[in-house]
């Protein structure tokens, strides 16, 4: 589904690259880890990965359209759906209404199904009454429950989370986990997860480790 | 669309900020309108001058020209002392005046006295010298009789009924009509003392040429306001001795050699704006060496002098305000985008196209425009009724001041003459009178109110220069949004 091709990525001189000569394959119905230190450059490559920034060298390729054909901002409106550690919601609006609100940008199929959208928020333990709340009076573990429902009632097949379960606890990280891997096996999506904790890594399908600017299959 | 919806959720989520915006835009509002209300005003105050102050333009004899002939005649001659000599206006030269665009009507004006022959003129204690100003009018034909005759086309033409010092009190006016008659139209102060009536008859013994006596039918009986008579110079004859005839009467007292002629012709231009092109249309049909045309627009020029004043700051007001009004929300706005970065950011991680999250902002700041507009509204009349009549109040005092000041300099004392006053419509008032003698001060004063009133138009006028400050302020902020990167806020 998504393909990197000699992907390479610097910030100032390509002497000092994150990254080089990457060349990585994931597919549908399949969660990944990308593991490593702090300041390895994981989140870097998801960000490329989202297309939130372009990489310095090699292209991704989407089921075979390299993403920047696509165009960045129409890549990410249909095709890819971002999950990060900080929730990242509309601080103004209640859950439903940044449910409605994701599937209104994203074009979604179930564009306006505020059913549809109430379902997705019970599903992942949301009650009535906090859905029509200000997202901000609800927990972090809430919150990030909400952001994960926008990924799911969006239509794109690729969803990538930035340390998701960062700020959450250990109960809540389960929750989370279960979820990206219902997403994955459950809605035939490919999720790609960056994260530091072996216990995320562990419960996706496969996973990457990012050291010495390279990308190694630990599972 | 979901910007529209976006907006409006913010707006109604973030209610104290909503309130501060409302509030702020709303005393920009309130200028901006209190401005254009004073501008719109202002306009129709100087369009209401326009079609009532009326302006004229009187075609005389020219005595500047006259007088530098007497000159040099002097010069030559030592031997007699030269006279003054001015040629009285001919009606064929008014007729081709008249014909010009923006002339509505014209009346034709001739001074001369004859005394009273079977009845008494009204005797003043200064009427020793009843040939006051007299000689100067038409050259020095105009004789030195107790009864001041003032031909005229019609009476209600004439300066005095127009601004109703004078008024018809029994019978009528001199008409076109009354053209070849006998007609005339006396005071009721002379009609009191000869107990004279409508339909009655007068005798007038020509004081030039054949010396002639007239029988003439009275036509009517006016009434001059008592000011009248205070405005007469030293040596005058009482007001209530001045009759009204038709100028081809007045012409035949003089003597043959005045028919078709007057001393002074004045034409009522209908839109005062054009003053100086009838008047330089007009030169070119007259010899300027005999003739001179002068124009009289004092009225209107005072009334549009003072509006332009209060536009021209109404119209500072606007553009300061507006500007300032821009920069103000500006920078609101570029604090409100640093403010909502994040939401920025996750609007570009979803793939909102960039001019659409602009678009959101500028919702929901024409949303806040909407009630500041209502807001405007309401005060709008208010601030501007206080600053409108505040203005106005200076600037009529300014101007009537300078006015009165140019007449008083302008005037001739006790002249009169074949061109009253340099170009003042004939007053009524055959020995001169008082230097620039007007009511055009209290006229214009009344023109010069403004009548500041908040209409739909004046909402939607604000509205547009609300949009275009809130476009402009959106565009100057929106620099930051085209710039921000997702990542740099999402992620870094």
């Amino acid at each position: 589904m998504l393909k990197t091709t000699d992907l390479g990525y610097w910030y100032d001189r390509q002497e000092n690259s994150l990254f080089e000569h990457v060349n990585l394959e994931f597919k549908s119905g399949t969660s990944y880890a990308i593991v490593g230190q702090s300041g390895s450059g994981k989140t870097t490559f998801l960000s490329l990965l989202a297309g939130l920034d372009k990489p310095r060298a090699g292209q991704i390729e989407l089921n075979g359209e390299p993403i920047n054909k696509i165009g960045l901002t129409s890549y990410r409106k249909s095709h890819v759906a971002i999950v990060f550690q900080s929730y990242n919601l509309f601080n103004y609006m209640s859950p439903l209404n940044n449910l409605l609100t994701a599937m209104a940008v994203t074009d979604s199929s179930h564009r306006g199904d505020k059913a549809f959208a109430t379902t997705m928020l019970c599903k992942l333990g949301i009650t009535d009454e906090q859905m029509t709340k200000n997202v901000q009076k609800l927990s972090g573990g809430q919150q990030q429950r909400v952001a994960i429902a926008c990924t799911m009632v969006c239509d794109a097949k690729l969803v990538v989370a930035d340390e998701p379960t960062g700020n959450l606890d250990e109960e809540n990280t389960k929750y989370v986990i279960e979820q990206f891997q219902k997403i994955a096996h459950d809605q035939h999506k490919c999720v790609i997860i960056v994260t530091h904790e072996s216990d995320v890594a562990k419960a996706c399908d496969h996973s990457y480790r990012l050291a010495k600017h390279e990308f190694v299959l630990e599972g | 669309m979901n910007f529209f919806k976006r907006a409006w959720l913010n707006l109604t989520a973030k209610k104290g900020r909503s309130i501060l915006l409302i509030l702020v835009t709303s005393a920009i509002m309130l200028f901006v309108l209190a401005g254009l209300l004073i501008r719109n005003a202002a306009d129709s105050a100087t369009s209401n001058a326009k079609r009532s102050v009326g302006a004229t333009v009187t075609l005389s004899a020219n005595r500047a020209a006259a007088f530098k002939q007497m000159r040099s005649r002097s010069s030559t001659s030592k031997t007699s002392r030269p006279k003054l000599t001015t040629s009285p206006v001919k009606l064929s030269d008014a007729k081709q005046i008249a014909q010009l665009s923006n002339i509505s009507s014209y009346s034709a004006t001739v001074s001369t006295s004859a005394n009273a022959t079977g009845f008494d003129a009204i005797s003043t204690s200064g009427n020793s010298a009843t040939n006051g100003g007299m000689g100067m009018k038409g050259g020095s034909t105009s004789g030195s009789g107790d009864i001041a005759i003032l031909g005229v086309t019609s009476t209600s033409s004439t300066s005095a009924f127009e601004e109703k010092s004078s008024k018809m009190t029994k019978g009528r006016g001199i008409t076109t009509s009354d053209e070849g008659t006998n007609h005339v139209v006396i005071e009721s102060e002379l009609a009191k003392q000869d107990n004279l009536s409508v339909g009655d008859s007068i005798k007038l013994k020509a004081t030039t040429g054949t010396k002639k006596t007239y029988t003439m039918t009275i036509v009517g009986i006016y009434k001059a306001s008592s000011s009248t008579s205070t405005q007469q110079g030293p040596g005058a004859t009482d007001p209530s001795n001045n009759v009204y005839t038709s100028y081809t009467f007045a012409n035949t007292v003089k003597g043959s050699k005045y028919k078709n002629t007057a001393d002074s012709v004045t034409f009522k231009v209908s839109n005062p704006a054009k003053v100086s092109t009838v008047k330089t249309a007009g030169k070119k049909l007259i010899n300027t060496s005999k003739y001179s045309l002068t124009t009289n627009d004092s009225s209107y020029q005072t009334v549009k002098a003072s509006m332009d004043n209060v536009k021209s700051f109404a119209d500072k007001i606007v553009w300061l305000v507006a500007i300032a009004g821009t920069i103000i929300l500006a920078l609101i706005v570029i604090l409100m985008i640093r403010e909502r970065r994040y939401e920025i950011g996750v609007l570009l991680s979803l793939g909102e196209a960039r001019w659409k999250i602009v678009a959101q902002f500028f919702v929901e700041m024409v949303m806040v425009l909407v009630v500041s507009i209502a807001i405007a509204g309401v005060g709008g009349k208010f601030v501007g009724n206080q600053l409108g009549q505040q203005l106005v109040s200076q600037q009529t005092t300014t101007a009537t001041t300078s006015s009165t000041a140019t007449q008083t300099q302008g005037g001739q004392p006790g002249g009169g003459g074949s061109a009253p006053s340099g170009n003042r419509k004939p007053s009524g008032n055959m020995n001169g009178g008082a230097p620039g003698s007007s009511t055009s001060g209290t006229s214009t004063q009344k023109q010069a109110e403004l009548d500041v009133s908040v209409t739909v138009l004046n909402l939607v006028e604000l509205g547009g220069f609300g949009l275009a400050i809130m476009f402009l302020s959106i565009m100057l902020a929106s620099g930051g949004i085209l710039r921000l990167q997702p990542k740099k806020v999402l992620i870094d």
